[in-house]
């Protein structure tokens, strides 16, 4: 990664699959195509691990593509699991469940996790009982392999959820709250924007967005995390390039505001108590207004953790 | 000492082959509740460090018996283990206290210990693994113990490789 760094250097997860937005179908990738963006940016290293992967007639084979993506999502589970994500998500989740319980809003409270992989954090909390059981959960992703994949590992486990392949924001039921893990960094510029403006729908109540959270120690750290933990140069490559595009707290809220302005924005878990300590993530959190006051007393001690909430 | 030294290392050894069967099976499922699939996995990474010690055992019998003054080389081997042992119970003894931190169910807590203990643990191991030897034979660097010396450091450094082989193997 020589010449173009992060975050405009895109990651390898991004440009070996392509889907319509309109109809999600699958579209032709070239490996050519794609390993030539990868050395005008200079990154070499990226434009090595595309050119290995199969292709046929010059178009990347999808199902090799799919079957390494499962992969690449097995070890981003296990970072998770390591990180205790899942019990992260609840227990930013739990104050906000009491908050709509108090406000007798309509059940089910539908939960639903935009580009959810294959559903780790959705299949934690249904496995772990975490949300209640006026809750229901639900993983959407543009691909359908890694939504089979979440679906077939749900039901090995006799899960209570589902997963979809579909645009989180056309649901035929929409989400009471959305969620993400990871995704939002994908997101860039006018595009972070159009992502959160696409929140203001008059079902949705809230949303609370994870990601990795810039700070000087993301780089090494991110780094020596991924070459002890991750079997896979994909993984490898695009786990430390996440870290390095992770956007500031400042950006964040800056595009929730503009973006979804009917929301009380706030940047929830940045930092270790009252430590100037980053955490590992941080999330990027929204609430309609009016839940404001209620929201806060179910956070009770927690609320020191909300920053910058209005 | 004649028993604590060979005792601990070989605690130790067990402990490391537990470790590195956890870390050759994670990743590789995906479902949440594997609490099973990791005792396996830690178990099998014991039964493999058995293997491994017993060669390093067996070889090390064999120059001892080999060797027309055998006490003198018993005493060399346990004086370059007392010394590896500085080098490796520090090392242990901070692992384990960083996985006594994470029976706390505090997410912040077990993130840290990932953070700034198993993930650097882990990245220095090997170079740990080589210290302990060279410190241990530092002193008399006789050819039996640098025999022993680089089995253990070949069986320490490659069984990760071995174990993380046998399940890409099996999944093919």
């Amino acid at each position: 990664m020589s010449q173009t760094q992060p975050p405009e250097m895109p990651e390898i997860s991004d440009l070996i699959v392509s889907f319509d937005p309109n109809t999600l179908r699958r579209q032709a990738v070239s490996k050519m195509e794609v390993r030539d963006q990868f050395l005008r940016l200079g990154n070499h290293f990226a434009a090595k691990i595309v050119a290995d992967l199969p292709d046929q007639n010059g178009i990347l084979d999808s199902e090799s593509v799919d079957r390494l993506l499962i992969r690449v999502h097995g070890e981003l589970q296990r970072m998770s699991e390591e990180f205790q994500h899942g019990r992260r998500v609840a227990e930013s989740l739990r104050p906000i469940l009491e908050t709509l319980r108090q406000g007798n809003f309509p059940k089910p409270l539908r939960i639903v996790d935009i580009g959810c992989g294959t559903g780790f954090v959705i299949r934690w909390l249904a496995a772990k009982g975490q949300c209640g059981d006026d809750t229901e959960l639900i993983g959407v992703d543009y691909n359908s392999a890694l939504v089979q994949e979440a679906t077939r590992l749900a039901s090995e486990e006799k899960l209570n959820c589902r997963f979809l392949t579909v645009n989180a924001f056309q649901l035929k039921d929409p989400a009471i709250l959305l969620i993400s893990t990871g995704v939002i960094h994908h997101f860039r510029g006018d595009d972070l924007v159009q992502f959160f403006r696409q929140h203001d729908q008059s079902s949705t109540l809230g949303f609370i967005h994870f990601d990795f959270q810039p700070s000087p120690l993301a780089l090494p750290g991110a780094w020596l995390f991924h070459a002890v933990r991750m079997r896979l140069a994909i993984s490898k490559h695009d786990g430390v390039l996440s870290a390095l595009r992770a956007h500031s707290r400042e950006t964040l809220v800056e595009a929730a505001r503009r973006g979804a302005p009917g929301f009380a924005i706030g940047v929830y878990g940045s930092r270790l108590g009252k430590l100037p300590i980053p955490r590992v993530f941080h999330s990027i959190f929204g609430i309609r207004p009016e839940l404001r006051e209620s929201l806060m007393h179910s956070l009770g001690k927690r609320k020191g953790r909300l920053e910058w909430f209005s | 000492m004649v028993f604590l030294i060979p005792i601990l290392l070989y605690l130790l050894a067990t402990l490391d082959a537990g470790f590195i069967g956890f870390r050759a099976a994670a990743g590789r499922n995906a479902l949440i509740d594997k609490g099973d699939y990791y005792r396996k996995a830690v178990l099998r990474g014991v039964l493999f460090g058995q293997f491994a010690i017993a060669l390093i055992a067996l070889a090390g019998a064999l120059m001892l018996r080999a060797n027309a003054q055998g006490e003198n080389l018993r005493y060399e081997f346990l004086a370059a283990g007392g010394r590896m042992l500085q080098i490796y119970l520090p090392y242990s003894g901070i692992v384990l206290i960083a996985l006594a931190l994470r029976l706390i169910p505090s997410v912040d807590l077990r993130s840290m210990t990932s953070v700034l203990v198993f993930g650097l643990f882990v990245f220095i191991r090997p170079i740990v693994a080589v210290a302990g030897v060279v410190w241990g034979l530092w002193p008399n660097p006789r050819w039996e113990l640098v025999v022993i010396g680089g089995l253990i450091l070949a069986l320490m450094l490659s069984l990760e490789n071995i174990l993380s082989r046998s399940y890409e193997t099996r999944k093919t």
